[in-house]
């Protein structure tokens, strides 16, 4: 009816050479589009590899140590302890007083000449206290005992890979070949790594103590953050009034959800430490301040867990007499764990790699021994990893990756465990 | 007696008291057709174990804070302290000495006045702690009790715990509001402290940061904030948002409208674990590879003689990278919010894959995807780790990539963590950064949040 409006026009002549190159080009372009995208894909990827090869591969290296034999004259030492002497109650005390320290130093220069002292760690002696304090016997006899090599060995025994060669280095490496010849030196597994905590010697130092903080930090954390979280999502989500007041609630949640994590420091800071006084670097400050950052995101998952638990199960529990708390004990909170639960894992996760807030709260303090309880000074895996990147010492590389290794292990297995809850307990109505 | 183990007592009881009242209650049931009960015995244990424990432990925790300023007052009012030093400080410092040698957590005095308070210490805590201790018992067995006798059919447990479980949800949920609170007045309180010493234009417009040089009289002329600002937009808003825009969208578009759907399935997960690395891991990657890398690029084959290994483009791109999830993701939800028609109609049409997401889905979806890209500068600028690592500490106002800036965040965690004491200047000033950072963080997760709510509107 509208023709005489609109001119009568040739149809499109698509075999024209014009109207061929067009959409040709039209073809090209859409090809060249989609493997932009196919790249932008593959190169997010591709750092992802990138990054997770290079920590693999530095960090391998940080799980193993390289061993010294030092044969040890106990009975010929100036060390004068009887093993008799050692059954008594007073053990420890003479094992410090005696002059291990002195005894490595010697036995290397006596078993590899002058220079000797330079193949073993500065805490090697260590090793020599614990073998007597297990077998005081050993005072009466000469022992080959493994000490911990020094780091410029650690570096000779990996050969010529390193990445600046020095003459000291390749005479390291010439001297470590004899070492291995003789069967002197052995590689392994480092217990002193997986065992101990920080140290400002390479060859001593251990994540134990850092995974030791972060296990106590984050119990303090769930112990907080999961209770309060979910009880606020299920007040919110189910029982609060439509008024001023829940939605005030609401948006502090979402924005709380939103804020830097260094801020959370700044409050944990000028909260915790400066008004209520407690101890500065210890488990339970961290454990609060993280316990905040991860409220929020718990108090969302939880709502969307909630929401997805459909309102005729309420209306059936209300309709046979259920109270409204039996509905939410019997009912919804059942039917919604696995979600609360999996989102109570990934904000888990993100509080146990955060370090921002940890540094500002004095937790980046040296602490040289694991921490026993909630109060003592202690450290965690990401913020001994930033410690450790700091140190200037070049044997620390291959630690702070080895740090990296387990913390992200630790990240996985946590993941790991949250993608299973969903699969397994996950239900669509 | 100490106050932990009292506290796992009344836990205890407690547990003993549901036991007992839900006990007497199951004797309730009637036998002839009487009324039935009107709760549930659980119902009665509980009633039993809320009173028997809150009022006790709320004492228990009122008396754990007053004790130790009350044994003080003790011990100053005992003989052994008349010979105390006037002087504040020291007196403290003895007292301390004196409590620690009193409960044995230091075994030899270094202060002879200190072991001299050593008994008074005992003394008193040994008064107050027994008084603690029967007036907390009192409490519990006298509420355990009052409830107890409350346990008839006719009573209404249900009811009452039903209330106090309706109270403790809502105070749950009001510690989001303290939270929120506590992060504005701890924020708000040092920062009008530091403007007192500080002027406000000076920080926001000086184009001056040198922290480290000032003293306690002149401190005007080290705060200005100018290059901390400069230094942070460098960094997360353009560095950052130049690798994580074209590829965070150029990702999102291919997976949701080219890949096939198992490719997907196994794709966005993938970039989805790029968000979940510690940052930390990103500054160490940023610091140890990536700014060396730069840095020779930037010599050798630039020129660019003034690079540094603590370049900005470096924790720029890192970060970026660790961006690309974040709008990825938005980009997807906002392209999945455009109606299918529109795409439909534009395909019929004889538009190819390309062009539609070109001409009409992205327009369509670009409030959404805008929203996701403030979302994602406001995570940028907040970002810590990465730039503490990587980024520098000289306060360089400078456009080129390829030298060190500092950024606010960095500056923050460089004031707070030396040892110097909390009312300096410079630990101000941080809380000043902090509260700049809050509020702009706020800004923009406002703006975004209500751009995509309208986008979101719009389509349904």
């Amino acid at each position: 009816m509208n023709a005489a409006q609109f001119p009568a026009r040739e149809p499109t002549d698509w075999t024209t050479d014009a109207m061929q190159r067009r959409i040709r080009a039209r073809y090209r372009a859409e090809k060249r589009f989609r493997i932009y995208g196919l790249f932008a894909v593959l190169l997010s990827a591709g750092f992802l590899a990138f990054l997770l090869i290079t920590m693999l591969s530095s960090g391998a290296r940080g799980f193993t140590q390289t061993e010294i034999a030092l044969p040890v004259d106990f009975a010929a030492s100036d060390i004068f302890l009887e093993p008799a002497q050692l059954e008594g109650g007073d053990r420890d005390q003479l094992l410090a007083g005696a002059d291990f320290q002195g005894l490595a130093e010697q036995t290397a220069i006596d078993a590899y000449g002058e220079d000797g002292t330079m193949l073993i760690s500065n805490g090697a002696w260590l090793r020599l206290r614990e073998a007597v304090a297990d077998d005081p016997e050993l005072l009466r006899r000469e022992e080959r005992i493994w000490v911990q090599a020094s780091t410029e060995v650690d570096f000779a025994a990996r050969g010529a890979d390193g990445l600046h060669m020095t003459d000291e280095r390749r005479a390291m490496i010439d001297r470590y070949a004899q070492l291995e010849a003789d069967g002197n030196v052995r590689r392994g597994l480092s217990w002193t790594f997986l065992s101990s905590a920080d140290s400002s010697d390479p060859t001593l130092v251990g994540i134990w103590g850092a995974f030791k903080g972060s296990l106590l930090t984050m119990i303090v954390t769930i112990a907080l953050a999961f209770p309060v979280g979910v009880l606020a999502a299920v007040y919110l989500e189910e029982y609060a009034p439509k008024n001023r007041w829940t939605d005030l609630i609401e948006v502090s949640i979402n924005n709380l959800a939103a804020v830097p994590s260094i801020i959370f420091g700044l409050l944990g800071l000028a909260v915790f430490i400066n008004t209520f006084h407690l101890p500065r670097s210890a488990a339970i400050v961290g454990g609060l301040t993280l316990a905040l950052m991860t409220m929020p995101v718990i108090v969302i998952a939880g709502r969307n867990a909630i929401k997805t638990v459909p309102p005729s199960i309420r209306d059936a529990a209300l309709g046979v007499g259920a109270s409204p708390v039996q509905v939410l004990t019997h009912h919804v909170l059942p039917l919604s764990l696995p979600g609360i639960l999996t989102g109570t894992i990934i904000g888990m996760s993100r509080a146990l790699g955060e370090t921002a807030p940890l540094l500002l709260i004095g937790m980046r303090a040296f602490v040289p021994s694991p921490p026993s309880g909630f109060t003592d000074a202690a450290t965690v895996l990401p913020v001994q990893i930033f410690l450790w990147s700091d140190e200037l010492d070049p044997g620390f590389v291959e630690k702070t990756s080895a740090a990296i290794i387990v913390l992200l292990v630790f990240l996985l297995a946590m993941n790991g465990i949250a993608i299973w809850l969903r699969n397994k307990y996950e239900q669509r109505w | 007696m100490s106050l932990f183990s009292l506290f796992f007592l009344i836990l205890g009881l407690a547990a003993i008291g549901w036991i007992t009242a839900r006990m007497r209650a199951m004797r309730m049931r009637p036998a002839a057709p009487a009324p039935r009960p009107h709760s549930l015995p659980g119902y009665h244990g509980w009633y039993v174990a809320l009173w028997l424990a809150i009022p006790a432990l709320a004492f228990l925790v009122l008396w754990s804070i007053l004790m130790p300023g009350l044994v003080e007052q003790w011990v100053l009012a005992s003989p052994a302290a008349q010979a105390l030093p006037a002087a504040d400080i020291q007196r403290t410092a003895i007292l301390s000495e004196a409590h620690a040698l009193a409960d044995g957590s230091l075994s030899a005095a270094f202060n002879e006045e200190a072991r001299a308070l050593v008994p008074a210490f005992q003394e008193a805590n040994s008064f107050y702690g027994t008084i603690g201790i029967v007036a907390t018992l009192l409490l519990a067995f006298a509420g355990g009790g009052f409830a107890f006798l409350r346990v008839r059919p006719d009573f209404r447990a249900r009811n009452r715990v039903e209330k106090l479980v309706m109270w403790v949800l809502l105070l749950a949920s009001l510690i989001a509001i303290l939270t929120t609170v506590g992060i504005v007045a701890s924020l708000l309180f040092e920062t009008i402290v530091f403007f007192d010493r500080i002027s406000i234009t000076e920080f926001l417009f000086g184009t001056h940061w040198n922290p480290q040089s000032a003293t306690a009289g002149g401190d005007e002329g080290s705060f200005g904030a100018i290059p901390l600002f400069w230094g942070t937009i460098l960094i997360g808003a353009i560095i950052a948002m130049i690798v994580a825009i074209p590829l965070g969208l150029m990702s999102a578009v291919y997976l949701t409208q080219y890949a096939r759907p198992r490719v997907r399935s196994i794709m966005k997960p993938v970039l989805e674990i790029l968000a979940g690395v510690p940052t930390v891991v990103y500054g160490y990657f940023a610091a140890l590879t990536v700014a060396p890398a730069v840095r020779d690029f930037a010599v050798n084959i630039l020129g660019v003689s003034s690079a540094s290994s603590e370049s900005a483009i470096a924790a720029g791109v890192v970060m970026g990278v660790m961006i690309i999830p974040f709008v990825s993701s938005m980009a997807d939800d906002s392209l999945a919010a455009v109606p299918g028609a529109m795409r439909d109609g534009s395909l019929a049409m004889g538009a190819t894959s390309s062009e539609t997401i070109k001409r009409v889905l992205i327009p369509a979806a670009l409030p959404g995807i805008v929203g996701g890209v403030l979302l994602a500068v406001s995570r940028a600028i907040g970002e810590t780790m990465i730039v503490v690592m990587a980024a520098g500490l000289a306060a360089n106002l400078t456009a080129n990539p390829f030298e060190s800036v500092t950024t606010v965040t960095v500056q923050i965690v460089q004031l707070l963590t030396g040892d110097q004491e909390f009312n300096s200047s410079k630990t101000l000033a941080a809380f000043a950064l902090g509260l700049v950072l809050f509020i702009v963080t706020l800004l923009l997760n406002i703006i975004a949040l209500s751009v995509v709510k309208r986008f979101r509107e719009a389509y349904e």
